[in-house]
């Protein structure tokens, strides 16, 4: 039994399997690299197989004649899971398919290997999609819109098109600083890039204005009546906040949140908001009864 | 007053308008311009309650000369107040739309001067947008009620959506809580809106080029629970936006009370949250599940259950179609499942057209089998125990049922449950 190993990139993902038939390899686990440390089977040999870009496309082509383009795309979406295990359960799925037993196999959502590859991939867009609303751009002293995020998945590529459509006119760069990789966007086209120091890139900014309104409006838009701290955690998960100005402040502080924004307030303390109105009225009328 | 005071000003005044989508555009980003609409819409964060935020809403004034009971900015009120300049939230859009903040811009405002007035300035700032800045992301404007139809004309080349709020459900109590205001004066612009869509959809000409009008539709709120009108009147009134407007959603927002007025509920009410939500979740029936809003409740049944969802309520109240073998069943009868929602009733049609669908692969595809499981059959049931006795099922419902989350302001389905 083999443990395979791989630069864990996709392409070297369809070289394993590429590789799995061309030598009728008996496999037991594939892990890739970036794993390299953590504790492995000892009862297994190790074996590397080299990325090749012709065993990757030989391969992707095979999936799209067997199957279809979009089972092809399900893999990629599957394979940015990172999840452990992943890449057996996608063997499981490719075997099941190449075996040819079943010609709709590669149509039907619900077998038993498939399955398990759909739930994944729903999980990876839903990420990409909350993605896309939840990078927060720094204007850079050269003009550059730069935002920080650490999803969970390896979803940052996904977001070339939606931004690039979207701020055609503009330089932006979105950085996965978990995996020390992002996108570049230049005015023409995006490219992949990767940078020594992610701290370097926003040290020494000033303060920007519009993101004290931006925390401003934020908090002005809560109701107090209603707050629901374990519904804003499903909603918008912890692990985000640290890339968000509206929640970067401590957990803690925000559960009692002071819901009137503490600067406003002190800046001009004669001014009432509505909301004070509100809640004055209400401590009036519970004094009165 | 500067800018970062108004806003604080503006946007705790417009924060009990609990529309907040900013979905139905696809609008295309202009040539060297900035933004484009995304047709599902796109959430940028969440409030501390739990409500999506994706626009910037904010009110273009509060110094209202009406004096609506429930409003937190009618004349009588002792408050700060504020006006933005057109220029001012021109700039805090564009700024906040190139740090992803936001997906676009909901305006609303108090009635300044005359309604007209007020429309005018709200279209002014929608249109520089458009014109001057070539911004090609979301607007949402407020249809002011009273303003005339060259202005809700030209709003509506400008902005993807409107809304005009109908806020009490029935004339009589609006006109009591609300002297300035009738029914008539907020269908008249909602009409008007309604028609003009249909006019230009008419023309049949789809090229990106030709002249669109509120892409995204219109979408109108009530209040829920500060007048004392049932369910059954609420969700008639909705069906008949959808129907006869074209409404793209209709909005409930549980009456937060924020001023002490006799005509009023006791300011110390709690906000009816478990009303509010069932209500959104028949709502959700109606626009995803094809249910008619006069299954989900009649006259003998006027209100909505607060224990059990009004999926479940329906689905013990007709016996004779449970269960359901999920082999064969239509897709409208799966979806009438409790337990399962608009993705697994898919997953499954699809899927058995292959093969038998397990049990155990429906747990996997996020079907809640603790609810679904008295309402389906499985070929080994035997036949005689394919029966369903509500009055056994409904009490082990309800004792599943956690306290209530009020989730249901995105815009996506989502499974409908008890829990
Ligand atoms: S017209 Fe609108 S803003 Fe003015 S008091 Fe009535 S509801 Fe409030």
């Amino acid at each position: 039994m083999l443990s395979i190993s791989y630069d864990s990139t996709f392409d070297g993902f369809l070289s394993v399997v590429f590789e799995i038939y061309r030598q009728r390899l008996s496999v037991g686990d594939i892990r890739p690299d970036r794993l390299e440390g953590t504790s492995e089977d000892l009862f297994m040999q190790p074996f590397w197989v080299e990325t090749n870009p012709d065993s990757a496309r030989r391969l992707k082509r095979a999936i799209v004649n067997a199957a279809s383009e979009d089972v092809l795309y399900l893999l990629d979406t599957v394979f940015r899971s990172e999840e452990s295990g992943v890449e057996m359960k996608m063997l499981a799925f490719l075997r099941k398919l190449f075996s040819g037993i079943d010609k709709n196999y590669g149509k039907n959502p619900t077998s038993e290997e498939m399955l398990p590859l759909y739930m994944i991939a729903q999980s990876v867009r839903r990420e990409a999609g909350d993605m896309r609303g939840m990078v927060r751009f720094t204007k850079l002293e050269d003009g550059t819109y730069f935002a920080e995020i650490e999803p969970k998945y390896d979803i940052v590529t996904l977001l070339a098109g939606h931004f690039r459509s979207r701020f055609a006119n503009e330089r932006w760069a979105i950085y996965d600083s978990r995996r020390n990789y992002g996108i570049y966007y230049d005015g023409c086209g995006v490219m992949e890039v990767s940078v020594p120091d992610i701290k370097e890139v926003t040290a020494g900014l000033p303060p920007d204005s519009i993101k004290e309104m931006w925390k401003d409006f934020y908090k002005a838009i809560s109701i107090k009546e209603r707050e629901n701290p374990k519904l804003l955690k499903r909603c918008l998960p912890v692990r985000y906040w640290k890339h968000l100005p509206e929640r970067e402040a401590s957990p803690a502080t925000w559960l009692e949140s002071d819901w009137i924004n503490p600067k406003f307030t002190r800046s001009s303390p004669s001014t009432l908001l509505p909301s004070d109105v509100a809640k004055a009225n209400s401590r009036a009328q519970v004094l009165l009864r | 007053m500067d800018v970062r005071e108004k806003l604080n000003i503006l946007a705790d005044a417009a924060k009990y308008d609990v529309s907040c989508s900013s979905s139905g555009s696809n609008r295309s980003t202009p040539k060297g311009g900035l933004g484009n609409g995304c047709q599902a819409g796109v959430c940028h964060t969440w409030a501390a309650d739990g409500r999506c935020i994706s626009l910037l809403k904010v009110l273009m004034s509060n110094a209202c000369k009406y004096d609506c009971a429930y409003c937190v900015n009618r004349r009588s009120n002792d408050i700060p107040r504020a006006t933005f300049t057109p220029k001012e939230l021109i700039d805090l859009t564009l700024e906040f739309y190139r740090r992803n903040y936001i997906e676009g811009l909901f305006l609303s405002s108090a009635v300044v001067g005359s309604p007209d007035a007020t429309m005018e300035r709200l279209v002014r700032v929608a249109k520089e947008l458009r014109t001057v800045h070539k911004f090609g992301g979301y607007i949402h404007l407020k249809s002011i009620p009273g303003a005339s139809a060259s202005l809700l004309h030209e709003a509506g080349l400008y902005a993807d959506r409107s809304s005009v709020n109908i806020e009490i459900p029935s004339d009589q109590a609006l006109q009591y809580l609300a002297p300035e205001k009738n029914h008539a004066s907020i269908y008249k612009p909602m009409n008007y809106l309604a028609e003009r869509k249909l006019e230009y959809n008419a023309g049949g000409n789809f090229s990106r080029y030709s002249p669109r009008f509120l892409p995204a539709g219109q979408s109108t709120q009530m209040i829920v629970g500060a007048s004392g009108e049932t369910d059954y009147q609420i969700l008639t009134l909705s069906n008949g936006f959808y129907k006869q407007q074209q409404m793209k959603r209709v909005y409930f927002s549980g009456y937060v009370p924020i001023n002490a007025d006799k005509r009023l509920p006791v300011i110390t009410t709690k906000p009816p949250l478990v009303r509010e939500h069932r209500l959104y979740q028949a709502d959700w029936l109606m626009r995803y599940y094809k249910f008619e809003y006069n299954e989900i409740l009649d006259e003998q049944h006027p209100n909505l259950d607060l224990e059990l969802d009004p999926k479940v309520g329906w689905a013990l109240r007709h016996p004779e179609f449970f269960p359901i073998d999920i082999q064969t069943a239509d897709y409208e009868m799966l979806l009438r499942v409790p337990g399962i929602g608009v993705k697994s009733a898919k997953l499954i049609a699809s899927g058995r057209r292959y093969g038998k669908i397990r049990l155990d692969s429906l747990k996997k595809m996020g079907v809640v089998l603790k609810r679904a499981k008295y309402f389906i059959y499985h070929p080994d049931t035997p036949a005689s125990l394919r029966r369903l006795y509500p009055e056994m099922v409904r009490p082990l419902l309800i004792q599943q049922a956690k306290p209530v989350q009020l989730d249901l302001f995105n815009d996506q389905p989502l499974l409908l449950s008890a829990s």
